[in-house]
């Protein structure tokens, strides 16, 4: 009971939840309701239809091994290129290439992951012919595998590396010192530590695979995954809405799992209360080891992504291989395609700014606020299911809710959308920074004749510069490369980037695939560029004056 | 004069603060002493305006200020952690009360303040920049640029060490006599409180148990709690300060 009025928060906790009812909850009711909706009434009629055929309950087990196999693969490597990082004595300027070259693939949509392994590894694909022979066939459970796996790598790279960062390195010298053997060290102090990371990323790689839509889109072929299903059900040549909302309702299942499980898991995180500096011990074969093997998982990624800048600036791909700026050209003279770009770009900074005023909104009555807590639960709890629904069942949820209203086709609905979709990690990163900061502030401020308004303005937002950087680039990045979901939504005027490039493999244009990846990867290198040297001038700032 | 009676205060049906009765003549330096937990901050938060009371009222000056809000009240707070702005610098600090209030106080007024807190050769520094004692003195030079009625300082000593201590103890006496400014000090360390205060006020669990000058506290001990857990500590620290001081001269005597 503060008497402190707090006027403006309110009203920011009454829009934050206005929006997520509007936006998410009752979209995410009306697929519910929609699949039990059937010719005779209300009842199971289409879960009992659509788990009886049996196309579903293949692409079930297909989606369930393919994900498992691909979380369980990436999360091996992006612990090699972690332990590189973390834990030898490789040359700094080496481990930062380790680390800026695991997370590139994070700028490109998924959707074009499949079309270059499709020209790498097919049989007139590039590295086929380098290397003379067809490593696997891509239309199928090699291909999807390859691509989930260099969609999943960066993210549990990441995941990982941080973990590692916040693992305390006396404890390696302890163990040695108790006459531990170099293996046992290995498990005490390093390997246990990070079980609970591990499982999380295994968790995490897992439900994006599961969830995913741009790769099986390109390479999926004959192995069917619920993702297929689902857009066929929805988009495809006999659309069933019914059975559409069935197939998404039981795509929640395992993320809700998923996510279930990673608030489980959190609990096995080892906390050390102080991270020591530690010189590692001179190993010049580990070094050796870790060097070589960080740098032939990433060309091996990383060589995928070759063609999309040899293809479109070739004749014609494989036949005629002279050098040519046609097909740019016929792109930047296509009004058509010039326009789509536009349209990205204004999608991807309207989201951006979106977002960032509605996480940092809910971010400031959850971290910053006397809202009683059980009001608090409710944004938490918002940000938990956001994490939890993908892309797709959000989409359609859309489709389903806004067709026929004005919001139908505009830039609006797919802005709201990546809003929504991505909600989860921006506010967590907002909210963290924000419990970090003094909690006297406000009062302070007041108390020197500040108003709530003022004082965010003058003081805690110049004190959360980085944060919004990154939160900006999040959203920015995210809303670049997103298809999942924007998918439904797209109107014919309100095209993106991503959902042209599926438009496009229709018409099998692929020199217009890359060009546009191309120009999604550009774009979206500046903007990381530009915003992540802002951020490390922010942060250099501050470390200088302590 | 600043009175409370009556001051009440709960959370969640666990009363923290009892029938709270006390006044503070003008110019005084009062302490709220007590262990942790007692209620002592709670009871700062109150008076400042930042808490609620459940019953009983405030009166300033013999004006009903139960319900005023915070801002209104015109008293102001010096917090243990000072919160400082980080983004702005020393001077920036001091004068953030005038960019809303500019009249509150002359540009004599502000520099007086900064000669009297020895602040000058760090008015450009960044916050993260000083030690604890320099943060402490830019935290109440910020606070007495807004000319409180009453000052109120929460901790202001436990984060501070040995010499610096004293310093700041003596400029918070000096500050209080040369301003006759009303100061109201939460602290849990009787030897603080007995050595900087006109009149130290004894709370536990919830209840005032002494209210009065620090000799009457030493000489008339009101109840066990008092004796045991003020006295005794003062007395453990006296001992062990003479031990020490009577080694030494024994050493140097041999």
């Amino acid at each position: 009971m503060v008497i402190r009025r707090e006027k403006e928060i309110k009203i920011i906790y009454v829009v934050t939840i206005a929006l997520f009812l509007a936006f998410l909850a009752v979209p995410i009711l009306r697929l519910f309701g929609e699949s039990f909706l059937a010719e005779e009434g209300i009842g199971l009629e289409n879960y009992i239809s659509v788990l009886a055929g049996k196309g579903f309950g293949n692409a079930f087990g297909n989606s369930i091994v393919i994900s498992l196999s691909s979380a369980l693969i990436s999360t091996i490597l992006a612990f090699f290129l972690a332990y590189s990082i973390q834990y030898t004595n490789l040359a700094s300027g080496y481990k930062k290439w380790i680390r800026l070259l695991a997370v590139l693939p994070m700028l490109l949509p998924t959707i074009t992951y499949g079309f270059a392994i499709i020209y790498s590894f097919g049989k007139q694909g590039l590295l086929t012919k380098l290397l003379g022979v067809q490593l696997f066939d891509i239309y199928g459970f090699g291909g999807l595998l390859f691509g989930y796996v260099i969609y999943t790598l960066p993210i549990s790279f990441l995941l990982i590396l941080n973990t590692m960062g916040y693992i305390d390195k006396k404890f390696m010298i302890v163990s040695r010192v108790m006459g531990d053997n170099g293996i046992k060290t290995f498990f005490q102090t390093v390997f246990r530590p990070l079980l609970g990371t591990l499982a999380a990323s295994m968790v995490q790689c897992f439900f994006l695979c599961f969830t995913d839509y741009g790769i099986p889109a390109s390479v999926g072929g004959r192995y069917e995954v619920i993702a297929t299903v689902l857009y066929n059900e929805m988009l495809g040549s006999i659309p069933d809405f019914q059975q559409g909302a069935v197939v998404a309702m039981l795509m929640l299942v395992p993320s809700i799992v998923s996510i279930a499980l990673l608030r489980y898991l959190e609990r096995y995180n080892i906390r050390y209360n102080k991270i020591s500096t530690v010189e590692l011990r001179k190993n010049a074969a580990r070094d050796w080891f870790c060097g070589i093997g960080s740098a032939v998982i990433l060309i091996a990624l990383l060589s995928v992504f070759l063609v999309i800048f040899i293809v479109p600036f070739v004749q014609e791909w494989p036949y005629q291989t002279q050098f040519t700026l046609e097909h740019l050209q016929a792109v930047l003279q296509d009004n058509s395609l010039t326009m789509v770009y536009r349209n990205s770009i204004f999608v991807a900074v309207a989201t951006a700014v979106l977002g960032l005023l509605i996480t940092y909104g809910a971010a400031l009555a959850t971290a910053r606020s006397s809202i009683k807590q059980k009001y608090k639960a409710a944004i938490n709890s918002i940000a938990l299911i956001t994490n939890t629904i993908p892309g797709m069942v959000i989409g359609i949820a859309y489709m389903l809710i806004f067709s026929g209203t004005p919001l139908q086709n505009t830039f609006w609905l797919m802005i709201l959308c990546n809003v929504v979709h991505f909600f989860s990690t921006p506010y967590l990163m907002m909210k963290n920074s924000l419990e970090k900061l003094n909690s006297s502030w406000e009062t302070t401020a007041s108390l020197m004749g500040d108003t709530w308004v003022k004082t965010i303005v003058r003081i805690v937002t110049p004190n959360m510069k980085s944060t919004i950087l990154e939160v900006f680039s999040y959203y920015f990045v995210n809303a670049m490369v997103t298809v999942s979901a924007v998918i439904f939504i797209a109107g014919a005027r309100t095209m993106v980037l991503t959902t042209k490039i599926k438009e496009l493999q229709y018409y099998t244009k692929f020199n217009e695939v890359f060009v546009l990846s191309l120009f999604i990867l550009g774009t979206n290198l500046i903007i990381k560029g530009v915003l992540s040297y802002m951020i490390q001038r922010e942060n250099k700032k501050k470390e200088k004056e302590q | 004069m600043l009175e409370l009676k009556n001051i009440k205060k709960s959370y969640d049906g666990v009363p923290v603060l009892k029938n709270i009765d006390l006044s503070i003549a003008d110019g005084e330096i009062v302490s709220i002493l007590g262990p942790s937990g007692c209620g002592k901050t709670t009871l700062l938060n109150i008076i400042l305006g930042l808490t609620d009371t459940d019953s009983g009222k405030i009166l300033f000056n013999g004006e009903d200020i139960t319900n005023v809000p915070m801002e209104k009240r015109g008293f102001n707070i010096v917090f243990q952690d000072y919160a400082l702005f980080p983004n702005l610098n020393v001077y920036q600090n001091i004068t953030y009360g005038l960019k809303n209030k500019p009249d509150l106080s002359t540009k004599e007024e502000v520099n007086d303040l900064i000669a009297l807190l020895g602040l000058q050769p760090h008015l450009d520094k960044k916050i993260d920049q000083l030690s604890g004692g320099q943060k402490q003195r830019v935290a109440l030079a910020k606070t007495m640029v807004m000319k409180p009625k009453i000052l109120l300082l929460d901790e202001p000593l436990s984060a501070l060490d040995g010499v610096i201590k004293e310093s700041i103890k003596e400029k918070i006496k000096q500050i209080a006599r040369d301003y006759h400014l009303t100061t109201i000090i939460v602290t849990h360390d009787p030897e603080e409180a007995l050595t900087l205060s006109d009149k130290v006020l004894i709370v536990n669990e919830g209840c005032i148990s002494q209210y009065g000058a620090p000799e009457e506290i030493i000489t008339m001990p009101q109840n066990a709690f008092i004796k045991e857990f003020i006295l005794n500590q003062l007395e453990i620290k006296r001992n062990n300060i003479f031990a020490l001081f009577q080694q030494k001269t024994t050493v140097q005597a041999v």
